[in-house]
C-alpha cells in the first residue's frame, strides 16, 4: 500500500514538473549533464550575437520590446547595446560596471552594491556557463529535444525579493544560451532572445574597457 | 543710538521677511477667461512610452515610462530601467484615487510616493474643477489656477489660450515644480520636463515611437 502510495506521489510530482515547463521532463542524471555542460562551457570563450528583449507587464497585459547588441568574453566580460527603440550601453567589466543612457555615463562598482552585485555575477554565470554553482541560487535542471532549462530560484536575500526564479534555456548542440527568462515575484518578467549567435568569435578587449 | 539701530534693523528685516513671504501670484491682474479651454491640453492616449531620465540629489536614474489608459477609465504608470527592473507600477483612478502597485523597497518612502503623485497628477491634468478655478495675467500670460487640497495647480498658457507655455505646481505664496509638455502629437506631448524648485529634483520625458 504504502509503495502504491509512494508510486503515486512519484507519477504526480513528475507530471507537475513536465506541466510546469511544458515540452520539458527534469534531467535524469544531473551529474553527467553538469559535466558535458562544464566540458562545452570551457569550449566557449567568445559569444557575439544580437538580442530581443521583452518586458512582459502581466497585468497591463502590455510588452515593451527593444533589441540590441551582445558581446561576452571570458572572464566576467559582458556588453550590451541597446539600439532599439532608444540607445543604452552596460559594460559589466568583473566587478565593475558602466551604463550609459544618452549622454550619461554612470560608473558602478558592483562591490558596493549587494544586489548589483547578484544581478552581475547572474549574468555572467548565465552566459559563462558556471550557474550551476551559484549559491544565490537553488538549480534544477530539465530537457527537452531542442535543449536545456535550467530554473534558478533565489535563495540569497535581496534578489529574492524580486525574483521568482531565472530561466536559462540553452542550445541542445553546444550548449550555449538562447534565451534567459526573469520572472518577477509581481508577475512581470523580462525575457532576453539572443539571436544570430557566433560563438568563439574574435572581439576586442576594448569593447569592454571602463574609463 | 546702538539700541535704535538695532531695532531699525529688525524692523527692516521683517519687512523684507513679509515682502518675500508675499505670493508670487496675488499681485497678478484678474482676467476673465473660460478656465475649461486649457483641458484640451490634457494628454489623451491608449498607451505611450516614454524614454525617462530622472536626477534627484546627485543620484540619476533612467528607464522607460510606460502610460496606459485602462478600460476602468484608470490611468496605469509603470516605470522601469531599460533592462527590465522595475521601479514602480502606480495607478490614477478616475475619482482621483492613487494606488501602488509596486514600488522599489528603496524608495517606498511617504515623501517620494507624495512627490511622484503630485507631479503626475499636474501632468495628467487631475482634479481640474474649471467652476473652482480663476484666471490671472502676467507678462502676456494667462495662468489657469486650479485649487487643490494644498495650494494651486496653474496651467499657464499664451492669452488666446491656444499654447501651453508651462505648468506650475504651487503652495499659496511660491512656486513648488515647474513643468513644460511641448510638442504635442497623437494627443501627447512629445517631450515633458519637471523641476522641483526645493530640492535638487528633475524629470526629462522623451517619447518613443515603438
Amino acid at each position: 500500500m504504502h509503495r502504491m502510495i509512494f508510486l503515486w506521489c512519484l507519477t504526480l510530482t513528475a507530471l507537475c514538473l513536465q506541466a510546469q515547463y511544458p515540452g520539458y521532463k527534469p534531467v535524469a542524471d544531473l551529474a553527467q549533464f553538469k559535466e558535458q555542460f562544464a566540458g562545452a562551457s570551457r569550449r566557449i570563450n567568445a559569444i557575439k550575437s544580437d538580442f530581443i528583449q521583452e518586458k512582459n507587464l502581466g497585468m497591463l497585459s502590455e510588452k515593451i520590446v527593444s533589441k540590441g547588441r551582445f558581446w561576452f568574453k571570458k572572464d566576467n566580460l559582458v556588453r550590451m547595446e541597446y539600439n532599439q527603440p532608444f540607445q543604452y550601453l552596460v559594460i559589466i567589466n568583473n566587478s565593475n560596471v558602466l551604463v550609459k543612457d544618452g549622454q550619461k555615463v554612470n560608473k558602478i562598482s558592483a562591490k558596493s552594491n549587494k544586489l548589483f552585485q547578484q544581478i552581475n555575477r547572474m549574468m555572467v554565470d548565465c552566459v559563462q556557463g558556471t550557474a550551476l554553482s551559484n549559491p544565490d541560487f537553488k538549480v534544477a535542471v530539465f530537457e527537452s529535444a531542442q535543449g536545456w532549462l535550467i530554473e534558478l530560484v533565489p535563495v540569497a536575500k535581496g534578489i529574492k525579493d524580486y525574483f521568482r526564479n531565472i530561466n536559462i534555456i540553452l542550445a541542445r548542440k553546444d550548449y550555449s544560451i538562447n534565451r534567459l527568462e526573469m520572472y518577477e515575484q509581481s508577475g512581470d518578467n523580462t525575457v532576453i532572445s539572443f539571436i544570430n549567435k557566433e560563438l568563439n568569435a574574435v572581439i576586442a578587449d576594448a569593447l569592454f574597457t571602463i574609463k | 543710538m546702538l539700541l535704535l539701530q538695532m531695532r531699525c534693523l529688525l524692523l527692516s528685516s521683517a519687512f523684507f521677511l513679509l515682502l518675500s513671504c508675499s505670493s508670487v501670484y496675488r499681485k497678478m491682474e484678474k482676467t476673465p477667461a473660460d478656465a475649461a479651454c486649457v483641458l484640451k491640453f490634457r494628454p489623451r492616449f491608449s498607451k505611450v512610452l516614454y524614454n525617462t531620465q530622472v536626477d534627484v540629489v546627485g543620484k540619476h536614474l533612467s528607464g522607460l515610462l510606460l502610460m496606459k489608459a485602462m478600460p476602468d477609465s484608470s490611468t496605469r504608470l509603470v516605470f522601469s530601467n531599460e533592462m527590465g527592473f522595475k521601479y514602480f507600477d502606480i495607478e490614477f483612478n478616475r475619482g482621483g484615487g492613487f494606488k501602488v502597485y509596486y514600488i522599489l523597497p528603496q524608495m517606498d518612502k511617504k515623501a517620494v510616493l507624495t512627490t511622484l503623485r503630485k507631479d503626475f497628477e499636474i501632468l495628467l491634468m487631475q482634479h481640474l474643477e474649471p467652476g473652482k478655478a480663476f484666471v490671472r495675467k502676467k507678462d502676456g500670460l494667462f495662468y489657469y489656477g486650479f485649487p487643490q487640497t494644498k495650494g494651486n495647480n496653474y496651467y499657464i498658457t499664451d492669452t488666446a489660450c491656444s499654447q501651453l507655455v508651462r505648468l506650475e505646481r504651487a503652495s499659496k505664496r511660491k512656486v513648488v515644480v515647474t513643468a513644460v509638455m511641448l510638442h504635442y502629437s497623437d494627443g501627447t506631448p512629445d517631450t515633458i520636463g519637471i523641476s522641483h524648485q526645493n530640492f535638487n529634483f528633475t524629470i526629462g520625458l522623451k517619447k518613443l515611437k515603438q
